[in-house]
């Protein structure tokens, strides 16, 4: 009876995990197969043979194919990079700066807490047009900082909600002790609660950086070459074609997903934390 | 408080205010501005101002109706069954051997890159060689169009959904279960009550507040739902998985540039948010952050 229980509940635990991460372990194995490999009938789910011409070129392709590798992927690897670096660097600065204000001096009160809560949930494409047309205006689309505008209004509240949890952490009598001492509040801001709060801050950058390298909505309208065009969009554009180069497609879709998976489990308490509004820590 | 620093504490938030400001407001301005006129980008002429007739459009149109039925289906077909499948996870792994690899192996689909999950599923539901279709041989079933059929690829996107998000709610929930203190189960079961019944009378009312931003947030999060449709079946075949944030991109952007059009299904899909938003506001009593 308990044997069964037991060989009955590993059952369960088993189908749960294939679900969940086969579709990853296809996409990694996928990236590694060569290009006889990308379609059989039954599908290889263990690859006859390993190679990384996917990634560096010099496979077969296979007719009809346009691509056979993702050699030419660096100028897009390089606009996410720039991007989500920047934009992670500078929402960090202002969501410290905002989050110390609201969380020691109640700063804008209630409206203010709400109206960041609301900016977090926008839906990106009702913003998208409007935007598209603002900065043809401005003559930066298809720019790195058409890219980085944008996303700073989609990281900055994540970051400020968890910073003002994050600051209220820190005993105000640090900050009233360096008063007496006659600091003033930047100078306290600057000595003694920037460094106090480092990991956090860390962390907020790190989350930043996912949700920019990840995003795909925003970038396809505001961008059109290889000038600003991200990882995501990149990805993208292996879909067209009449026949679909499934490796070069898992491999540009590994590394589109490497960062963003590394990073996720570094910073993932706070990733949960933000993405709940503080209900779940953990 | 000193007004200096007074002036200090606002100077630090205007960075942000400035910024949402400029990125926000303006937008939202321009889209009322241009949800009553006849403004297509492609037409080459100036912007006409006709009313309401966007909006009356909005109760004619077969593609938002197609879009509002299938944000029906992902609401009441995927969002349950995400539910009751991460809550029923939360449960089974609690003092499993492995429980922390389990839950770092969980985290994984969440984490993936939406686009990239779009990848992922493409080619597990291709027709021809995909292992989903092969699976389903083994159990002599004939190989289905995923993608290509109208109820087939609606349940594509389902199954998408719950791949990506049950992880989510699996987690929020196994972290809530966390905080609920041992003795009020201990206490349950010496009073005599079965697992089910501590399931019911203990731990789930007091995950209550945590379900209900769960749902919220997925409710919003589903009519967001862009970029695995976009990545898999382009809202196809015909209207059959449009989400209301593809068709506005459709009307808006990819196949007209009706400007017009686009901002009035843009501002309803805005106030069905700021509605959802407000009653989370409201539920969890979110300004309680700052007097804590």
């Amino acid at each position: 009876m308990t044997i069964l229980k037991i060989s009955l509940k590993w059952m369960v635990l088993l189908l749960i995990l294939i679900f969940f991460l086969f579709p990853i372990y296809w996409l990694v194995i996928t990236a590694f197969k060569p290009s006889q490999e990308w379609f059989t009938w039954p599908p290889t789910v263990i690859p006859h043979r390993i190679t990384v011409e996917n990634f560096t070129g010099g496979g077969g392709g296979f007719y009809g194919s346009l691509t056979t590798s993702i050699e030419n992927i660096t100028p897009y690897l390089r606009n996410s990079i720039v991007v989500a670096l920047i934009t992670s660097i500078i929402s960090t600065i202002i969501a410290a700066l905002g989050a110390y204000s609201i969380a020691r001096f109640k700063t804008g009160g209630r409206r203010l807490i709400s109206w960041i809560v609301s900016i977090r949930m926008l839906p990106p494409i009702a913003s998208a047009l409007p935007l598209y047309l603002f900065f043809k205006n401005l003559r930066i689309l298809d720019t790195w900082w058409s890219l980085i505008l944008i996303y700073l209004v989609f990281t900055t509240p994540f970051s400020t909600w968890v910073l003002i949890s994050f600051f209220k952490d820190i005993p105000k009598e640090l900050d009233e002790a360096a008063y007496v001492d006659g600091a003033s509040m930047w100078q306290t801001f600057i000595h003694i609660v920037l460094p106090l709060s480092a990991p956090g801050l860390a962390a907020m950058a790190t989350l930043a950086f996912i949700l920019c390298w990840g995003e795909f909505l925003l970038a396809l309208i505001l961008t059109n070459s290889a000038a600003a065009q991200t990882l995501p969009v990149y990805l993208g554009r292996y879909i067209t074609g009449w026949r679909i180069a499934w490796g070069p497609l898992a491999a540009a879709g590994i590394i589109t997903m490497g960062p963003a998976v590394i990073f996720s489990f570094v910073a993932q308490r706070y990733l949960l934390r933000g993405l709940t509004f503080g209900a779940v820590k953990y | 408080m000193e007004t200096n620093t007074r002036r200090i504490a606002i100077l630090m938030v205007l960075p942000l205010v400035v910024l949402f400001v400029a990125l926000t407001i303006f937008p939202f301005l321009f889209m009322i501005g241009a949800s009553f006129t006849r403004y297509n980008l492609s037409e080459w002429r100036a912007p006409e101002f006709i009313g309401l007739k966007n909006y009356i459009k909005i109760f004619q149109d077969d593609g938002v109706k197609s879009s509002v039925t299938f944000t029906i289906l992902l609401v009441v077909i995927a969002l349950p069954i995400e539910m009751i499948l991460g809550g029923f996870i939360a449960l089974f792994i609690q003092n499993l051997v492995g429980e922390r690899i389990v839950r770092s192996a969980l985290l994984l689909p969440m984490m993936v890159p939406a686009v990239v999950a779009g990848v992922m599923w493409k080619m597990l539901f291709n027709f021809e060689y995909g292992p989903v279709n092969y699976l389903l041989s083994l159990f002599g079933v004939q190989k289905l169009s995923w993608l290509g059929d109208i109820g087939y690829s609606r349940l594509a996107i389902i199954i998408m959904d719950i791949w990506q998000w049950t992880p989510f709610i699996f987690l929020i929930l196994y972290a809530g279960l966390q905080t609920i203190p041992q003795d009020f189960i201990e206490a349950a079961k010496v009073d005599g009550a079965n697992r089910w019944q501590i399931l019911r009378n203990v731990e789930l009312p007091m995950l209550q507040s945590l379900v209900s931003i769960t749902l919220i947030l997925r409710l919003i999060d589903i009519l967001k739902l862009f970029d695995t449709i976009y990545m898999t079946t382009f809202g196809g075949p015909g209207y059959a998985t449009h989400s209301f944030s593809f068709y506005i991109y459709k009307v808006s952007l990819s196949f007209g540039w009706d400007v017009g059009y686009g901002s009035a299904l843009s501002l309803v899909l805005l106030a069905v948010i700021t509605i959802l938003t407000n009653i989370l506001i409201n539920r969890l009593r979110l300004w309680e952050i700052l007097e804590v």
